[in-house]
Protein backbone atom coordinates (compact mmCIF):
# COMPACT_ATOMS: atom_id res chain seq x y z
CA UNK A 1 0.00 0.00 0.00
CA UNK A 2 1.38 3.40 -0.92
CA UNK A 3 2.24 5.74 1.91
CA UNK A 4 -0.58 8.17 2.73
CA UNK A 5 -0.04 11.72 3.94
CA UNK A 6 -3.32 12.85 5.40
CA UNK A 7 -3.78 16.02 7.33
CA UNK A 8 -3.27 15.72 11.10
CA UNK A 9 -6.28 15.34 13.37
CA UNK A 10 -7.12 18.57 15.14
CA UNK A 11 -10.09 18.49 17.51
CA UNK A 12 -11.00 21.15 20.05
CA UNK A 13 -13.39 20.92 23.01
CA UNK A 14 -15.76 23.22 21.12
CA UNK A 15 -15.77 20.78 18.18
CA UNK A 16 -16.83 17.96 20.48
CA UNK A 17 -19.54 20.05 22.19
CA UNK A 18 -20.88 21.05 18.80
CA UNK A 19 -20.91 17.42 17.68
CA UNK A 20 -22.97 16.33 20.71
CA UNK A 21 -25.41 19.19 20.11
CA UNK A 22 -25.83 18.25 16.45
CA UNK A 23 -26.50 14.62 17.33
CA UNK A 24 -29.09 15.77 19.90
CA UNK A 25 -30.72 17.99 17.28
CA UNK A 26 -31.02 15.04 14.90
CA UNK A 27 -32.59 12.94 17.66
CA UNK A 28 -35.09 15.74 18.33
CA UNK A 29 -36.04 15.74 14.65
CA UNK A 30 -36.73 12.00 14.84
CA UNK A 31 -38.72 12.41 18.05
CA UNK A 32 -40.84 15.07 16.35
CA UNK A 33 -41.74 12.45 13.76
CA UNK A 34 -39.37 13.38 10.97
CA UNK A 35 -38.07 10.26 9.22
CA UNK A 36 -34.62 9.65 7.78
CA UNK A 37 -36.25 9.49 4.36
CA UNK A 38 -37.79 12.93 4.84
CA UNK A 39 -34.43 14.33 5.93
CA UNK A 40 -32.76 12.81 2.87
CA UNK A 41 -35.53 14.20 0.65
CA UNK A 42 -35.08 17.67 2.17
CA UNK A 43 -31.38 17.55 1.33
CA UNK A 44 -32.09 16.25 -2.17
CA UNK A 45 -34.66 19.00 -2.77
CA UNK A 46 -32.01 21.54 -1.85
CA UNK A 47 -29.46 20.00 -4.21
CA UNK A 48 -31.71 19.04 -7.10
CA UNK A 49 -34.22 21.87 -6.97
CA UNK A 50 -37.26 21.09 -9.07
CA UNK A 51 -35.63 18.32 -11.07
CA UNK B 1 -38.94 14.95 -7.72
CA UNK B 2 -40.45 11.82 -9.21
CA UNK B 3 -37.72 11.48 -11.84
CA UNK B 4 -34.84 13.08 -10.04
CA UNK B 5 -31.21 12.41 -10.76
CA UNK B 6 -30.53 10.64 -7.46
CA UNK B 7 -33.42 8.20 -7.71
CA UNK B 8 -32.91 7.55 -11.42
CA UNK B 9 -29.34 6.48 -10.75
CA UNK B 10 -30.47 4.07 -8.03
CA UNK B 11 -33.36 2.76 -10.13
CA UNK B 12 -30.95 1.98 -12.96
CA UNK B 13 -28.35 0.32 -10.73
CA UNK B 14 -31.13 -1.84 -9.26
CA UNK B 15 -32.41 -2.74 -12.73
CA UNK B 16 -28.90 -3.66 -13.90
CA UNK B 17 -28.11 -5.51 -10.68
CA UNK B 18 -25.19 -3.20 -9.88
CA UNK B 19 -24.46 -2.79 -6.16
CA UNK B 20 -24.65 0.93 -5.33
CA UNK B 21 -24.43 3.01 -2.16
CA UNK B 22 -24.74 6.68 -1.26
CA UNK B 23 -21.53 8.00 0.22
CA UNK B 24 -20.53 11.43 1.53
CA UNK B 25 -22.85 13.86 3.30
CA UNK B 26 -26.08 12.41 1.91
CA UNK B 27 -25.35 9.08 3.61
CA UNK B 28 -25.09 10.64 7.07
CA UNK B 29 -28.83 10.59 7.93
CA UNK B 30 -28.78 6.81 7.54
CA UNK B 31 -26.65 6.86 10.69
CA UNK B 32 -28.50 9.58 12.64
CA UNK B 33 -26.29 12.49 11.61
CA UNK B 34 -27.06 15.32 9.19
CA UNK B 35 -25.37 18.35 7.73
CA UNK B 36 -25.95 20.52 4.72
CA UNK B 37 -24.33 19.27 1.57
CA UNK B 38 -24.57 20.21 -2.08
CA UNK B 39 -22.94 17.04 -3.39
CA UNK B 40 -24.44 13.80 -4.59
CA UNK B 41 -21.84 11.06 -4.28
CA UNK B 42 -22.80 7.55 -5.28
CA UNK B 43 -20.48 4.58 -5.37
CA UNK B 44 -21.16 1.65 -7.68
CA UNK B 45 -19.51 -1.73 -7.98
CA UNK B 46 -18.91 -2.66 -11.59
CA UNK B 47 -16.54 -5.44 -12.51
CA UNK B 48 -16.27 -4.93 -16.26
CA UNK B 49 -16.17 -2.11 -18.80
CA UNK B 50 -19.16 -3.72 -20.45
CA UNK B 51 -21.35 -3.31 -17.37
CA UNK B 52 -20.10 0.24 -16.87
CA UNK B 53 -21.06 1.05 -20.47
CA UNK B 54 -24.51 -0.47 -19.93
CA UNK B 55 -24.97 1.76 -16.89
CA UNK B 56 -23.86 4.88 -18.75
CA UNK B 57 -26.18 4.06 -21.66
CA UNK B 58 -29.07 3.47 -19.25
CA UNK B 59 -28.48 6.89 -17.71
CA UNK B 60 -28.30 8.45 -21.17
CA UNK B 61 -31.77 7.09 -21.92
CA UNK B 62 -32.91 9.03 -18.85
CA UNK B 63 -31.30 12.28 -20.06
CA UNK B 64 -28.39 11.89 -17.67
CA UNK B 65 -25.07 12.26 -19.40
CA UNK B 66 -21.37 12.48 -18.77
CA UNK B 67 -18.82 14.57 -20.64
CA UNK B 68 -16.16 12.01 -19.83
CA UNK B 69 -15.48 8.63 -21.30
CA UNK B 70 -15.48 6.64 -18.04
CA UNK B 71 -13.15 3.68 -17.76
CA UNK B 72 -13.35 0.86 -15.28
CA UNK B 73 -9.99 1.75 -13.69
CA UNK B 74 -10.94 5.36 -12.90
CA UNK B 75 -11.83 6.50 -9.37
CA UNK B 76 -14.88 8.50 -10.42
CA UNK B 77 -16.74 10.41 -13.09
CA UNK B 78 -19.43 13.08 -13.10
CA UNK B 79 -22.92 12.76 -14.54
CA UNK B 80 -25.28 15.65 -15.25
CA UNK B 81 -29.06 15.78 -14.96
CA UNK B 82 -31.24 18.74 -15.89
CA UNK B 83 -30.44 20.87 -12.84
CA UNK B 84 -27.84 18.98 -10.85
CA UNK B 85 -24.91 16.66 -11.08
CA UNK B 86 -23.63 13.60 -9.27
CA UNK B 87 -20.23 12.07 -8.80
CA UNK B 88 -20.21 8.37 -9.56
CA UNK B 89 -17.41 6.64 -7.71
CA UNK B 90 -16.10 3.26 -8.82
CA UNK B 91 -14.51 2.67 -5.41
CA UNK B 92 -15.85 3.67 -1.97
CA UNK B 93 -12.88 5.92 -1.25
CA UNK B 94 -9.87 7.17 -3.18
CA UNK B 95 -7.68 5.17 -0.79
CA UNK B 96 -9.30 1.73 -1.13
CA UNK B 97 -11.45 -0.43 -3.38
CA UNK B 98 -14.47 -2.63 -2.88
CA UNK B 99 -14.06 -6.07 -1.35
CA UNK B 100 -16.50 -8.90 -0.61
CA UNK B 101 -16.81 -8.10 3.09
CA UNK B 102 -17.81 -4.54 2.28
CA UNK B 103 -20.41 -5.63 -0.26
CA UNK B 104 -21.95 -8.18 2.11
CA UNK B 105 -22.36 -5.52 4.80
CA UNK B 106 -24.21 -2.99 2.64
CA UNK B 107 -27.28 -1.66 4.47
CA UNK B 108 -30.69 -0.52 3.27
CA UNK B 109 -31.13 3.25 3.68
CA UNK B 110 -34.56 3.77 2.13
CA UNK B 111 -36.39 1.77 -0.53
CA UNK B 112 -33.98 1.03 -3.38
CA UNK B 113 -31.19 3.11 -1.82
CA UNK B 114 -28.30 1.64 0.14
CA UNK B 115 -25.34 2.71 2.26
CA UNK B 116 -22.10 1.14 3.40
CA UNK B 117 -22.00 -0.41 6.87
CA UNK B 118 -21.25 2.21 9.52
CA UNK B 119 -17.70 0.87 10.01
CA UNK B 120 -16.90 1.07 6.29
CA UNK B 121 -18.57 4.46 6.03
CA UNK B 122 -16.38 5.80 8.85
CA UNK B 123 -13.37 4.37 7.05
CA UNK B 124 -14.22 6.24 3.83
CA UNK B 125 -13.97 9.47 5.80
CA UNK B 126 -10.88 8.60 7.80
CA UNK B 127 -8.93 7.19 4.85
CA UNK B 128 -9.55 9.98 2.33
CA UNK B 129 -6.33 11.38 0.91
CA UNK B 130 -7.75 14.92 1.14
CA UNK B 131 -9.36 14.31 4.54
CA UNK B 132 -10.76 17.57 5.92
CA UNK B 133 -12.01 18.90 9.25
CA UNK B 134 -15.55 18.20 7.97
CA UNK B 135 -14.67 14.51 7.69
CA UNK B 136 -13.36 14.50 11.24
CA UNK B 137 -16.52 16.30 12.46
CA UNK B 138 -18.63 13.71 10.66
CA UNK B 139 -16.68 10.86 12.26
CA UNK B 140 -17.11 12.32 15.76
CA UNK B 141 -20.86 12.65 15.25
CA UNK B 142 -21.11 9.17 13.74
CA UNK B 143 -19.29 7.75 16.75
CA UNK B 144 -21.49 9.64 19.23
CA UNK B 145 -24.69 8.59 17.48
CA UNK B 146 -23.72 4.97 16.78
CA UNK B 147 -21.12 3.90 19.32
CA UNK B 148 -23.33 1.11 20.71
CA UNK B 149 -24.06 -0.27 17.26
CA UNK B 150 -20.56 -0.42 15.83
CA UNK B 151 -19.13 -3.88 15.25
CA UNK B 152 -15.89 -3.30 17.14
CA UNK B 153 -14.13 -6.36 15.78
CA UNK B 154 -14.90 -5.38 12.19
CA UNK B 155 -14.03 -1.72 12.83
CA UNK B 156 -10.70 -2.83 14.28
CA UNK B 157 -10.05 -5.06 11.28
CA UNK B 158 -10.74 -2.24 8.86
CA UNK B 159 -8.60 0.28 10.73
CA UNK B 160 -5.68 -2.13 10.78
CA UNK B 161 -6.27 -2.92 7.11
CA UNK B 162 -5.78 0.76 6.23
CA UNK B 163 -3.19 1.39 8.95
CA UNK B 164 -5.50 3.96 10.55
CA UNK B 165 -5.82 2.55 14.05
CA UNK B 166 -3.71 5.31 15.59
CA UNK B 167 -5.71 8.04 13.80
CA UNK B 168 -8.94 6.50 15.04
CA UNK B 169 -7.63 6.24 18.60
CA UNK B 170 -6.52 9.84 18.44
CA UNK B 171 -10.07 10.88 17.54
CA UNK B 172 -11.43 8.80 20.44
CA UNK B 173 -8.91 10.32 22.83
CA UNK B 174 -9.38 13.93 21.76
CA UNK B 175 -13.16 13.70 21.61
CA UNK B 176 -13.33 11.76 24.90
CA UNK B 177 -15.90 9.39 23.44
CA UNK B 178 -16.29 6.37 25.70
CA UNK B 179 -15.52 3.55 23.32
CA UNK B 180 -13.73 1.35 25.83
CA UNK B 181 -10.30 -0.08 25.21
CA UNK B 182 -9.71 -0.04 21.46
CA UNK B 183 -6.10 -0.82 20.72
Amino acid sequence: MEEEKRSPIHITEADVKRAYKKVEKFQRLLKRGKTKEQILNDLLRLIQGGE
Amino acid sequence: MENDLFRTIFNETARLNIPAVVIGGLALPAYNVARLTLDIDICILVTSQDVLNQFINALKENDISTLQNPKIDQDLFTVFGKHSEAEIWLKPCDAFSWDDKMVKRIQVYIVNVHVLAIEDFILTKLARRDRSSTDIDDIIQLLIANKDNIDREYMHYRLRWMDLLSDFNEILKKSKIDFGNFN
